[in-house]
């Protein structure tokens, strides 16, 4: 008898249920944070060409930029770039050394030292406001 | 022997300069962010700027970020379109756009870093 493939289980149910696999999640999250950080790029490229249109274009741009809103959303924007990062790396151990053996325990590691990573650099980004903030309760 | 079919190639050497370059990323990036996005004090000024543009080291850095830095995002970007099942007119049209934007905006990066 030919093989016959199961039944279709319904495009949500196909779509969603291997995300119950901590890799997958991994996989998911790599794409979406890669689409991101792209498209980054490209903002980041187009809006750094004012550089051309003199000093004044140039300062004004970074007026804007250089905000307490902008800076939430650059700290926001490490997130994506520390997770690429070190789940890049992990992908990079598991396909070229031994880390098929051992990524979820790298994923692991991904996550811990992101998430460290992450508090660190916000603690650096806004180490003025935080020391203004402990200088005003005293 | 096997050989791929299809019109796309095998995608391989993609796979392997994909590795190469997110290596090199890891180190070009986390250098970027932490020299300019953490350090609001580094100096994003038109003259600070300027300054960084006459240093050998940051241009090349920054030529460096751009060409490599697009050329991984757009690899990836076209790694995720090849996952799907795609009629030949789309993944042409998909493939096109990807190559324009990119020479586009490697184009517009450069020409940015180099009028200094």
């Amino acid at each position: 008898m030919a093989y016959q493939p199961k039944p279709p289980d319904g495009w949500v149910k196909t779509n969603i249920k291997y995300t119950k696999e901590r890799g997958s999640v991994a996989w998911i999250l790599h794409r979406i944070t890669g689409l991101g950080l792209t498209a980054y790029i490209f903002v980041h490229i187009y809006a750094l060409t004012s550089l051309t249109q003199g000093p004044k274009a140039f300062d004004d741009e970074m007026k804007l930029f250089q905000t307490p809103v902008f800076h939430v959303l650059e700290w926001l924007l490490f997130s994506l770039v520390i997770y690429h990062a070190l789940n890049g790396m992990r992908i990079v151990i598991v396909d070229w050394a031994n880390g098929a053996r051992y990524h979820k325990k790298l994923l692991a590691v991904v996550y811990g030292l992101g998430v460290v990573l992450f508090i660190g650099m916000g603690i650096l980004m806004f180490r003025e406001p935080i020391a203004n903030m402990f200088a005003s309760l005293r | 022997m096997y050989n791929h079919t299809g019109s796309r190639g095998s995608g391989a050497p993609g796979w392997v300069l994909q590795r190469i370059t997110g290596v090199l990323l890891f180190v070009v990036v986390l250098t970027h962010f932490f020299v300019m996005h953490a350090n609001p004090a580094s100096g994003h000024t038109y003259a600070a700027v300027l300054a960084r543009m006459h240093d050998p080291f940051w241009k090349m850095f920054d030529l460096t970020f751009i060409t490599v830095g697009l050329w991984h995002g757009l690899n990836g970007t076209w790694g995720v379109f090849r996952d799907y099942k795609m009629k030949p007119a789309v993944s042409l049209t998909i493939y096109g756009a990807i190559i324009l934007s990119g020479i586009a905006f490697w184009v517009l990066g450069v020409n940015t870093i180099l009028s200094f």
